[in-house]
């Protein structure tokens, strides 16, 4: 597989009360094709990532809304999977070119949450679950610290671990533009946070988030870059695993990330050692440490004190969620998969900043829908 | 004409108790002068998650293990309580679709402030009497609730039993007659729509629970030639720990008679439950052809007298299900707060 | 309003999930509860592995925190589970109690 990002960019990410989800795309969607080099008209398809347009906002059909909106009458459907609606909608662009019905496409991710009350908000994210988890009066928040009491009971994953996935993210996006929280955290202050779902403290938790992301993507390169580097995506992986918690095999991992990791890895022709950076699905803290398992980079159990060694931020290797990840750089559902490309798009172009990985060569982004039910992984790498 | 009797029943009581002291200490009340004058000292109340139906499968479910009958055998389901959850959409069905009674069944819910239960024993009666049915579920089940700073907060408590009647043979005690004692008096009522009951004070006392319960308590007595020295136990409704005891009294039982039905003491008044517990309470500890004397009491109101003969067939069914003992050593006492939560009253 | 067809036709499973032993594989408590459930809050869910072989997650009731333990024994309870609202049908569903 070999699929060109011609241009990638996001939105900032934050409480966005006065930009209306129109504005964040136009905005993503024209800075990316401007780097693209690409003319509007070479589009041919755009494939929108969003999860709560419907039950928040009222508003379906969100292909024909958004070719509205960038005077692109051409093909367009809205993507869904809860939380990695953005990843899949990237994989829908994916297989779009790999079919060969389109040469040239746009993948954006979008989503507006800060319009409403955060209990419903939390509500609505529960539509990503099992029925019997709703009629438990289960939140997203809840069917982490199921996970993180269970891996805890089965590796001594400590609070202070989960703490130190918060401090070395919002550390990340402190050089992060773009990131909605732009100061770093000490261990005391997570720990300290207020309980969400025990063990979850509020700073164990990503935040509720507007923003929006655009990729380019083509069956072409790019003819004419000064930035020699080209960005490819060489592998593009789904896999599933049932909606609701209780029906998983083993409560410690995203089996279907692990399925799909498996899969990415063989397509790309690689092994986990070989990745130098990868945007990751820290919704909660204790999600970054299990997809360090899933995904090959730490034995089951060996990941938390890795971590918090800081093998995994800037400096180490494999270098994660230099974005600020979910947690600090945040995490409007719908734009999250396709932010994760930006990111590693940017890292492997050398444009990252001041959170550059150096020489950073192969990159990985890692985006799950729901407590485990959808897990997408991308794999890309530059020339 | 059959005989009928009952073949096996089965309690509920919520875990979580309030103490009279506490409810005395939010309002400012003397909780000594309370509890001298009430005769209580502790209530039951229902979770924010737990009502008339939860309560009743509750019991209904022990009661069928207890008779070892199944739930595709009840021909007949009667729901009494003054907390229906539903002002129109019967209990009864919610219950037995739970307890999996299948589909040839008749169901119906009673009203009758606290005896609506007792009526529907009588009910059943005369279908499995008359041979129009084999085996009926008669529950009695109440999420009671009060107005904060009344009187009646010290008192109303929730709690269920169900009771499985049918034929004499297998029994464990025989339904040997029954009198009711009816008039239209408001002691004690709840408009439609308006979420706690009133009541006349002083005026549900004399003309009101004495006169009915005396009033079918001798008529029944009459009717079969019996006197109270011919019975092992009585059980009356308790509203509190009061009047029981001052009934009992005036019609000749004694304070031994009557104590083992006094669930009262220990958990206040379930309403439509409160005399079936106690008979419950009784049955756990009689023994063969004892006789027992139960009447209870609806405000509005009317009264409805039992006289039940233990058969042999009780030692067969000890220590099946989960007695009021078992539920007494299950309790956890919450603060005034936390009733208010609770009886989502907050 | 929740649908009363949807709560008619799930009512069919809550029977056959009565009544049942398991034991808890994980637990946690809600201080932030979502739409409809403010008024439980605090409260704590868990997923219980059932002796009949599969695993099923709804809210923990009657419990003390010794209970709250990774092992402990429960059965499941008829209880009433989302708040329905005014005019609603109730629902009414599975939870656990500590044996």
């Amino acid at each position: 597989m070999k699929i060109a990002v011609l241009g990638a960019a996001t939105t900032k990410f934050g409480e966005l009360w006065h930009i209306s989800p129109r504005d964040l795309v136009k905005e993503a969607v024209s800075e990316a094709l401007d780097q693209s080099g690409c003319s509007r008209s070479q589009i041919e398809a755009i494939f929108v990532g969003n999860m709560l347009s419907g039950v928040l906002g009222g508003q379906e059909n969100l292909g024909a809304f958004f070719a509205e909106e960038l005077n692109l009458p051409v093909s367009a459907m809205k993507v869904e999977g809860a939380c990695a609606s953005g990843g899949l909608a990237v994989h829908a662009g994916v297989m779009a070119i790999t079919s060969s019905l389109y040469q040239t496409i746009l993948v954006v991710g979008v989503e507006k949450m800060t319009d409403h009350k955060p209990e419903e908000v939390a509500k609505s994210l529960m539509g990503a679950g099992s029925d019997v988890e709703r009629q438990a009066g289960a939140t997203f928040p809840g069917l982490y610290a199921l996970m993180a009491r269970a891996h805890m009971k089965k590796y001594g994953t400590t609070e202070k671990d989960m703490a130190s996935v918060a401090v070395k993210n919002h550390y990340h996006a402190s050089l992060n533009s773009h990131a909605q929280f732009t100061r770093p955290i000490t261990l005391e202050q997570v720990l300290t946070s207020s309980i969400v779902a025990s063990p979850l403290k509020l700073l164990d938790c990503s935040p509720i988030s507007d923003g929006a992301a655009a990729v380019v993507l083509s069956k072409n390169k790019k003819q004419k870059t000064k930035n020699k580097k080209q960005v490819y995506i060489t592998a593009s992986v789904v896999a599933t695993d049932s909606l609701g918690l209780a029906e998983r095999q083993d409560l410690t991992t995203i089996d279907a990330a692990v399925r799909a990791a498996k899969k990415a890895y063989k397509m790309a022709g690689i092994t986990p050692g070989d990745i130098d950076v990868a945007e990751v699905h820290d919704c909660f803290t204790i999600a970054e440490i299990i997809a360090m398992e899933d995904l090959g980079f730490f034995k089951k159990g060996k990941a938390a004190a890795s971590i918090r060694e800081g093998k995994t931020t800037l400096g180490g290797r494999p270098v994660i969620n230099t974005s600020g990840g979910l947690k600090a750089c945040g995490h409007p559902v719908g734009a999250t998969g396709v932010k994760q490309i930006v990111e590693i798009y940017k890292q492997l172009k050398g444009t990252a900043g001041k959170k550059q990985v150096k020489g950073a060569k192969i990159g990985l982004t890692h985006n799950v829908g729901g407590s485990g039910a959808t897990a997408v992984i991308h794999i890309l790498r530059r020339d | 004409m059959y005989n009928v009797g009952i073949l096996g029943y089965g309690i509920y009581i919520p875990r979580y108790r309030i103490r009279i002291d506490d409810i005395a200490a939010v309002w400012g009340k003397n909780a000594a002068d309370i509890k001298k004058s009430l005769g209580v000292s502790e209530k039951a109340i229902a979770s924010l998650d737990e009502d008339a139906v939860t309560l009743a499968y509750e019991a209904a479910i022990s009661a069928l293990k207890h008779a070892d009958i199944s739930s595709s055998s009840v021909e007949v389901c009667m729901v009494g309580s003054e907390s229906h959850p539903y002002a129109v959409n019967p209990t009864s069905t919610i219950v037995a679709e739970f307890l999996g009674v299948g589909r040839n069944y008749l169901a119906c819910d009673l009203e009758f402030a606290c005896k609506a239960a007792t009526s529907g024993m009588i009910a059943i009666f005369g279908l499995i009497s008359s041979g129009k049915a084999s085996i009926g579920l008669c529950i009695g089940t109440d999420s009671a609730q009060a107005k904060p700073h009344d009187v009646l907060e010290y008192t109303a408590a929730g709690g269920a039993a169900a009771f499985i009647l049918g034929k004499e043979t297998d029994c464990l005690a025989k339904i040997v007659d029954f009198a009711s004692f009816t008039s239209d008096t408001p002691d004690f009522w709840r408009r439609d729509g308006v979420r706690f009951p009133s009541h006349g004070g002083r005026f549900t006392g004399e003309p009101a629970y004495f006169a009915h319960i005396e009033g079918s308590a001798k008529h029944l007595l009459h009717k079969l030639k019996l006197a109270p020295s011919d019975f092992a136990y009585c059980i009356f409704h308790m509203p509190n720990g009061k009047f029981p005891r001052e009934v009992a009294r005036r019609l000749g039982f004694s304070e031994k008679q009557l104590s083992p039905s006094l669930i009262v003491d220990k958990i206040g008044n379930p309403f439509s439950a409160s005399s079936l517990l106690g008979l419950a309470a009784v049955l756990d500890q009689a023994r063969a052809n004892q006789l027992i004397f139960m009447a209870s009491y609806g405000s509005g109101a009317g009264s409805d007298s039992f006289v039940f003969e233990v058969n042999k067939n009780i030692e067969k069914r000890r220590n099946l299900v989960p007695t009021f003992s078992t539920f007494m050593k299950n309790k956890q006492y919450v603060s005034y707060v936390d009733y208010l939560k609770y009886r989502g009253k907050i | 309003m929740l649908s009363p067809v949807k709560i008619w036709r799930n009512q069919k499973k809550i029977q056959k999930l009565l009544n049942l032993h398991g034991r808890i594989l994980s637990w946690t408590k809600i201080y932030v509860p979502p739409l409809g459930f403010e008024s439980q809050a605090p409260y704590v869910i868990v997923v219980v592995a059932l002796d009949s072989g599969i695993n099923y997650t709804a809210q923990l009731v009657d419990w003390e925190e010794k209970h709250l333990v990774i092992g402990q024994a429960v059965k499941t309870v008829l209880r009433r589970t989302r708040d329905p609202g005014e005019e609603g049908v109730i629902p009414y569903g599975i939870k656990f109690k500590p044996l």
